[in-house]
């Protein structure tokens, strides 16, 4: 199990549109015109129920913390962020902004989190939806909680380690369903979980690890994308060519030679010439 | 016996000029192979399922074609280290891609391999393959639910590296696929080099 570089993503980041380009191809076709990307939004931020607003227009309402929404298809381009306490006038000041650039063609999931001092922000991450190999799943692991660097591990397994608020690690894991912690980095104190991940194949799969180690409420959020699997490579059924070879062949199997009159024989000096050629 | 030997020459020679070195012949094609191209049918990448609940399909337990004496074992499969689809290495046995539809399975292709035949020679349950007619009936047996009954509608030979794609198809019209290997038969190429490619479909309740 190998962990490769992080993608983390500034919300600013204009690497995102390379990484985000052969994302979902699909998903602008309906108007070719509008450039699209998909958002989706993470609320991390323990007891505080919110509402969510771009450019000036509410997004969500009553959004309430450890949620995170199906994606949605937004114009590329640049967005303000705006977070409000449910319920308050959009028009004063919000507890929260950034602004936030989203690329064309791409897939980010707008997390309001803490930091790891735990001050309320918001963190643009690119999610990776690119195609998986036939029997992986890919987990990626985003450390968005008030807490210091942690480890995380599948099965007892380290897979990341000394992960940072608010970086995020990924890797292609076999499908199956495993049992995860997260431990204070370098250490076995357990911080959050085991908590049961069902990773099935062909599928992303992104856990936030949010809250605040302080106020003792360190939990897991997961978002799942699907549709990233691939086929396998081949079939190989075959063995030492006996079917090739074989006498009681039917008509349609040896159809051409049928025609010449020479089935059985071409079968059997087929047949010797082979056989126990493999082990 | 002049004549026995001539056949017999003349067939070596056959052999040598029809066939090329070690294939043996392929069944005759029918009915439309599986579209070599998928990106439509394609499941919608990107499309997020929060909290899913994965559907749990009742597993094959056996799969037979009567009319070919067709009867084997299916257990469930997945992928070998290098990426090839698995396939049981007991030639009775059958195995069904356990990530992808199960037969049953309201949308997608669901998959069967078997070998044709095994290092050892002998003849795997899936060689009766080459012997399957069009509307020939195929019953898969479920672990805790109804057998599921499709009707053959083509056999294809491809070349290995040529298996279309949407075989493994995850989405659109529901199909049983069963594939075992077909001359050529080319040892120096590791084996046979093509993909006998059967399709059936549900036959309504």
């Amino acid at each position: 199990m190998t962990s490769r570089t992080p993608l983390t993503l500034a919300a600013s980041a204009g690497a995102c549109a390379l990484a985000l380009g052969v994302a979902a191809p699909a998903v602008a076709a309906p108007d070719a015109e509008q450039k699209t990307a998909m958002v989706s939004v993470f609320h991390g931020i323990p007891g505080m129920t919110v509402d969510v607003y771009a450019n000036g227009k509410a997004l969500l309402s009553d959004f309430k913390p450890g949620t995170v929404t199906e994606p949605q298809s937004l114009d590329a381009g640049t967005y303000d962020i705006q977070i409000f306490e449910a319920g308050q006038n959009p028009d004063g000041t919000p507890a929260l902004e950034k602004e936030v650039k989203v690329p064309e063609g791409g897939n980010a999931t707008i997390a309001a989190h803490l930091s790891a001092d735990g001050k309320p922000e918001l963190t643009a991450f690119s999610n990776d939806v690119s195609k998986v190999d036939p029997g992986k799943s890919r987990l990626t692991v985003r450390h968005v909680a008030a807490a210091p660097a942690v480890d995380v591990r599948a099965g007892g397994q380290p897979v990341f380690s000394d992960l940072t608020n608010p970086n995020e690690d990924t890797a292609a894991v076999d499908a199956g369903t495993v049992e995860a912690d997260v431990v204070l980095a370098g250490t076995n104190t357990v911080a959050i979980g085991p908590a049961d991940l069902n990773l099935q194949e062909g599928t992303s799969n992104v856990v936030y690890a949010w809250g605040s180690a302080n106020d003792k409420n360190l939990a897991l959020a997961t978002q799942k994308f699907s549709g990233m699997e691939s086929t396998p490579n081949g079939v190989h059924a075959g063995g030492s060519g006996a079917a090739a070879a074989s006498p009681n062949s039917s008509d349609a199997w040896l159809a051409w030679a049928a025609a010449t009159g020479a089935v059985t024989v071409t079968g059997v000096l087929v047949a010797r010439r082979y056989a126990g050629r493999r082990a | 016996m002049a004549a026995a030997g001539l056949a017999a020459a003349t067939a070596a020679v056959l052999g040598v000029v029809l066939l090329p070195p070690g294939s043996g012949a392929a069944p005759a094609d029918f009915g439309a192979g599986p579209p070599v191209h998928t990106a439509a049918v394609a499941g919608t990448p990107g499309a997020a399922r929060q909290d899913a609940v994965p559907v749990r399909e009742a597993p094959p337990e056996r799969v037979r074609v009567a009319g070919v004496g067709l009867d084997a074992r299916v257990e469930a499969v997945g992928v070998a280290p290098e990426g090839d689809m698995t396939v049981p290495d007991d030639p009775a046995v059958v195995g069904w891609y356990r990530y992808g539809p199960a037969p049953g399975s309201p949308q997608g292709s669901a998959v069967l391999v078997g070998h044709v035949d095994t290092d050892t020679g002998d003849l795997g349950e899936f060689a009766a393959l080459r012997d399957v007619g069009r509307g020939e009936t195929v019953e898969v047996r479920r672990a805790g639910a109804e057998p599921v009954v499709y009707r053959v509608v083509s056999r294809t030979t491809v070349p290995k590296d040529e298996l279309p794609p949407s075989v493994f198809r995850r989405t659109g019209a529901p199909v049983l696929t069963l594939i075992t290997c077909a001359p050529p038969f080319e040892p120096e190429r590791g084996g046979y080099t093509a993909n006998l490619v059967v399709t059936a479909e549900p036959v309504d309740g």
